[in-house]
């Protein structure tokens, strides 16, 4: 059994990596990793969001993923294998996040119960998804997101989380059942409104 | 819960995946789906996720790349220094216990022995010295002076090793 990590060690997941030139060199230059951030930060900010449920906390994960993504030595295998690592850096710091004894603290209320929001519109999808997505549990969150909008393998969600690809295939038929159900609800009562 | 996979869940996510439902699917899928809980799920689920997927690609993000990259850079460059410098703490820690074992074991030994050699101190000191000295019969324990201010100078000195020990570049 793992023991729990109070110090984020786990954040950074060991990969067969590419060792650095120097280590106090960055493996990826700033126009490169500029080029990656425009592309992957919207799906890992709108994954780190949805997981979640707290914007605040989100965009502070999604800072630590990337300083901690370009920290480490990055996966070979390309811009695919790069976001995989990012989205399982980001996994794994929601798990620390988790594991952490806190107080409660406005940065804890959940998304929902906010008034102000932040700059993502609010369409009809989303009015949707997001009372559904604050009844499930964060793993569930999770495998959905990964699996769902993300288009993951259970192989590659195995790899991003540390489940087992038995485990995933499971809980994520679990969860989809679930969440079903209650987007059909959710879709009944906006209609009986309307 | 039963957990059953249907045989045509591959052909339905890859559809969809590729974009191809429900226009681009043949009859038998669509009608399979419309009968099949497990399937109409999954495409409910999907095609949700993915909406909500699309319209957090237009979201706008608040951080700069730049100063992502000169912030990881200077954790790199602090975390490498701190490696370099590892072995000096450890080589500092390693004195600071020696410089305080032998002055321990060197206080402890000479008190042992009564301080005969620190006689001298006694002669030097001005008779009229003694008068300030919290000593109420005029006789002065030298012995146990010397060895206050021999812890002293220990505390003092130990506090200052520490004080380098802990300096960090």
């Amino acid at each position: 059994m793992r023991k729990p990590d109070t110090t984020g060690e786990y954040a950074i997941p060991n990969v067969d990596a590419r060792v650095a030139s120097r280590p106090d060199e960055l493996p990826m230059d700033s126009d490169a990793f500029a080029g990656f951030y425009q592309r992957s930060a919207p799906a890992l900010r709108a994954y780190l969001v949805r997981v979640s449920g707290n914007v605040a906390l989100a965009d502070d994960l999604m800072q630590e993923s990337y300083l901690r993504f370009l920290c480490a030595s990055q996966p070979e295998g390309g811009e695919v294998n790069y976001r995989r690592y990012l989205f399982r850096i980001a996994t794994n710091l929601l798990r620390d996040h988790w594991r952490r004894p806190r107080a409660a603290s406005i940065e804890d209320v959940p998304e929902q119960f906010l008034v102000a929001r932040d700059g993502m519109s609010r369409i009809e999808s989303q009015a949707t998804l997001d009372p559904a997505m604050a009844q499930m549990r964060p793993r569930e969150r999770q495998l959905l997101w990964l699996a769902h909008a993300e288009g993951y393998s259970h192989r590659e969600i195995s790899e991003i989380t540390g489940l087992s690809a038995g485990g995933i295939r499971l809980l994520l038929f679990r969860a989809r059942r679930k969440i079903a159900r209650l987007l059909r609800k959710q879709i009944d009562a906006d209609r009986g409104k309307a | 819960m039963m957990f059953r996979t249907c045989s045509y869940e591959a052909e339905l996510t890859q559809a969809m995946k590729d974009g191809h439902w429900p226009e681009g699917c043949g009859p038998e899928l669509r009608a399979h789906v419309d009968g099949c809980s497990g399937c109409s799920d999954l495409v409910l689920v999907t095609q949700t996720f993915q909406h909500a997927r699309s319209e957090s690609e237009h979201a706008v993000l608040g951080g700069s790349p730049s100063l992502l990259w000169w912030r990881a850079q200077l954790r790199r460059r602090n975390a490498a220094a701190q490696r370099v410098s590892r072995p000096i703490t450890i080589a500092q820690t390693f004195a600071l216990f020696v410089y305080v074992l032998v002055g321990v074991v060197f206080i402890a030994s000479q008190y042992r022995h009564g301080l005969h050699w620190a006689s001298w101190w006694s002669e030097l000191v001005p008779s009229r010295a003694q008068h300030f000295l919290p000593v109420g019969s005029g006789q002065v324990d030298w012995n146990l002076l010397l060895l206050i201010s021999g812890f002293g100078m220990l505390a003092l000195l130990s506090g200052l090793v520490v004080y380098l020990a802990s300096d960090k570049p």
